[in-house]
């Protein structure tokens, strides 16, 4: 045992406050004798007292949630509430739909909750946007929640990607440190309303796998919904005859998509690379270019922060746009229809409105 | 319900045991926000492993991250000074934020990035993988052990640092073992669990054994019991209110030691 001199009249405790504050941290490791002038130091032992609350683990088993009972329709658990209002279209009675991410929500950066794993593992199929746009969250949830029936490959699982063409594929050589996030194209796709009809069928084939017996039913809504969204489509795109070929800012390239069916061009964006603040030498550029290309808009999706936008708009003449990039229950918008109304209206009423000064 | 957080409980288990202990030496050495400035430069090692065009969970991204925590290692053992003119926790801090900004200024060149970044600071204990809790359970006994059999010097070198010089310790080099062994369970957990939940893991379980014991024994215990009690408190209020299972855990802890600090308050009142 090694014995240490410590001068018990030192003002200096190393750091202690006390000589009590030292025998303190000491205690049951250091042996002491009363007039300590040195110290021997057999670490190990001390005094055990119990701070493990075992009764508490049996409190955590009472806390447990009940497991519902298998009810009849199908339970079909979607990443997004556009996703979540086609799969309603197609399975109407036969299905009980729900959704992980709000529509008020950025799809790229949801927070794991005990909820969304107990909604994964009682689904019966599950529908993801594809093309990487949940890549950061949807894998660890699916691995949580344990339930076979709708990891990837599995007769349950959807990505409502399949057969969508694609737009801005990096192509050539592709490099991490430039360019987008996405490497397999962007993926806000959902915002061509065309594109639903493919997400539909996505969606019936998958709900035709998992319950064969509805297969007539899950075909004859499929054909409806279709048949809805042509002529809505037609009517939308009248709307936006008027405004082909204008240019727009946009927040975040969320927007291709939605601009390609209408006509639209992008011109430019705030902040390309997502959760990066833009340099001072890109908002200049923007600054420049609104009114050399005649923009009049700058879109914005309603979770993102209008600070920028609103000073680029105030020093180039533009104005800021919010339009809602999703199906919302929360901001009273339920359906697809109901969205692609509400933005063409909102955009055309936009672009129609009092030229650059 | 009971399965789905058995290995998020499991890894919270691990985190408690090994931090406690760490959190203690943490404390005595007065360098409270170490593991946060150990954890951002772990960040900023894994935003220049994507620089470099690796992939975030290649191999290589984590010996990026390990290697940034030993340099903050090396500089956090060097600041240790005898009369401190400048608080090492100056030098700590100004590590994390530097670290910070530079993976802000390295991430404008590569995108992809920023959604780790974001996530390191909450971390993913619900979805943690039973792989990656018992990889981490061995590493964790592998440190522990470390620790056990070097206990003399590591912990003279923390609570009577005069003696370990006197005695002829090399003080700067169990210092820099202490952090390297240290940034090597800092960048594991937070991995797993988040910036934030590590913190408390560290240090709320140790101030509460401070406040309570004596001696290293006892604190040990009250500090896994204050660990335990916390976890099982966070886990099952996220489950109940349905909230983001790391933060639940670190707001639980906030809550017991509010009510232990009210608890000891009153009973110096009726003494």
């Amino acid at each position: 045992m090694r014995r240490f001199k410590v001068d018990p009249s030192a003002e200096d405790y190393q750091g202690h406050l006390s000589r009590a504050d030292l025998l303190g941290d000491l205690k049951g490791v250091v042996k002491v004798s009363p007039n300590a002038q040195s110290y021997g130091v057999p670490l190990g032992g001390g005094n055990v007292s119990h701070g493990a609350p075992l009764f508490f683990s049996i409190l955590f088993f009472i806390l447990q949630m009940p497991l519902f009972a298998e009810a009849a329709p199908i339970r079909v658990v979607a990443t997004t509430e556009d996703l979540a209002a086609i799969a309603r279209e197609i399975g109407r009675e036969r299905v009980a739909v729900d959704f992980i991410a709000k529509g008020v929500q950025d799809p790229h950066f949801i927070e794991a909750k005990p909820s969304y794993m107990v909604k994964l593992s009682q689904a019966d199929l599950f529908v993801q946007v594809g093309l990487e746009l949940e890549a950061a969250w949807v894998p660890s949830l699916l691995v949580g929640a344990r339930n076979g029936k709708i990891q990837a490959g599995a007769p349950g699982f959807v990505d409502a990607s399949k057969g969508i063409e694609a737009l801005e594929v990096p192509t050539g050589e592709v490099d991490r440190a430039q360019g987008d996030v996405h490497l397999q194209g962007n993926p806000h796709y959902w915002l061509d309303p065309a594109n639903g009809k493919q997400i539909a069928r996505n969606i019936a084939e998958g709900l035709k796998r998992i319950d064969p017996a509805g297969a007539a039913d899950y075909e004859k809504n499929l054909a409806g919904f279709t048949e809805r969204l042509d002529s809505a489509l037609l009517r939308w795109r009248e709307e936006m005859k008027p405004f082909a070929g204008a240019k727009v800012v946009t927040y975040h390239n969320s927007w291709p998509y939605f601009l390609k069916r209408f006509g639209l061009i992008a011109a430019g964006h705030v902040e390309p690379k997502p959760g990066i603040p833009p340099s001072t030498a890109h908002l200049k550029a923007l600054i420049n270019l609104i009114p050399r290309e005649k923009v009049k808009v700058i879109i914005m999706e309603p979770y993102f922060d209008e600070k920028t936008p609103q000073f680029v708009a105030e020093k180039s003449g533009a104005k800021v746009v919010v339009l809602p990039p999703s199906v919302s229950a929360a901001t009273g918008i339920n359906d697809i229809f109901q969205l692609f109304d509400h933005l063409i209206s909102t955009l055309a009423g936009a672009l129609s409105g009092a030229p650059l000064k | 319900m009971l399965t789905l957080l058995l290995w998020p409980f499991l890894a919270c288990l691990i985190l408690t045991g090994i931090h406690t202990y760490l959190g203690i030496h943490v404390i005595r050495r007065g360098v409270i926000f170490v593991d946060l400035a150990l954890a951002q430069m772990a960040a900023l090692g894994s935003t220049l492993a994507i620089l470099s065009g690796h992939d975030l969970h290649d191999p290589a991204a984590y010996y990026y991250s390990l290697g940034m925590t030993f340099i903050g290692a090396a500089v956090f053992s060097l600041s240790r000074q005898r009369r401190e003119r400048i608080p090492q926790e100056a030098i700590i801090g100004i590590t994390y934020v530097v670290s910070a900004a530079a993976a802000l200024v390295f991430l404008d060149r590569a995108p992809g990035g920023a959604e780790h970044i974001r996530s390191l600071l909450v971390g993913n204990i619900l979805t943690v993988t039973p792989g990656e809790v018992v990889k981490t359970a061995f590493l964790y006994a592998g440190v522990g052990l470390f620790h056990w059999l070097f206990r003399r010097p590591f912990f003279i070198i923390s609570f009577m640092p005069e003696q370990a010089a006197a005695e002829r310790y090399r003080v700067r080099s169990w210092d820099f073992l202490f952090y390297m062994t240290f940034g090597l369970v800092v960048t594991s957990s937070v991995a797993m669990a988040g910036v934030l939940l590590v913190f408390s893991y560290l240090i709320v379980p140790a101030v509460t054994s401070l406040m309570v014991a004596e001696g290293i024994g006892a604190r040990l215990w009250i500090g896994w019991g204050v660990g335990l009690f916390s976890s099982l408190l966070g886990l099952s209020g996220s489950v109940l209110f349905d909230t983001p299972t790391g933060a639940s855990i670190v707001c639980a802890f906030g809550v017991l030691l509010l009510i232990l600090m009210l608890g000891q308050w009153i009973l110096k009142k009726t003494e």
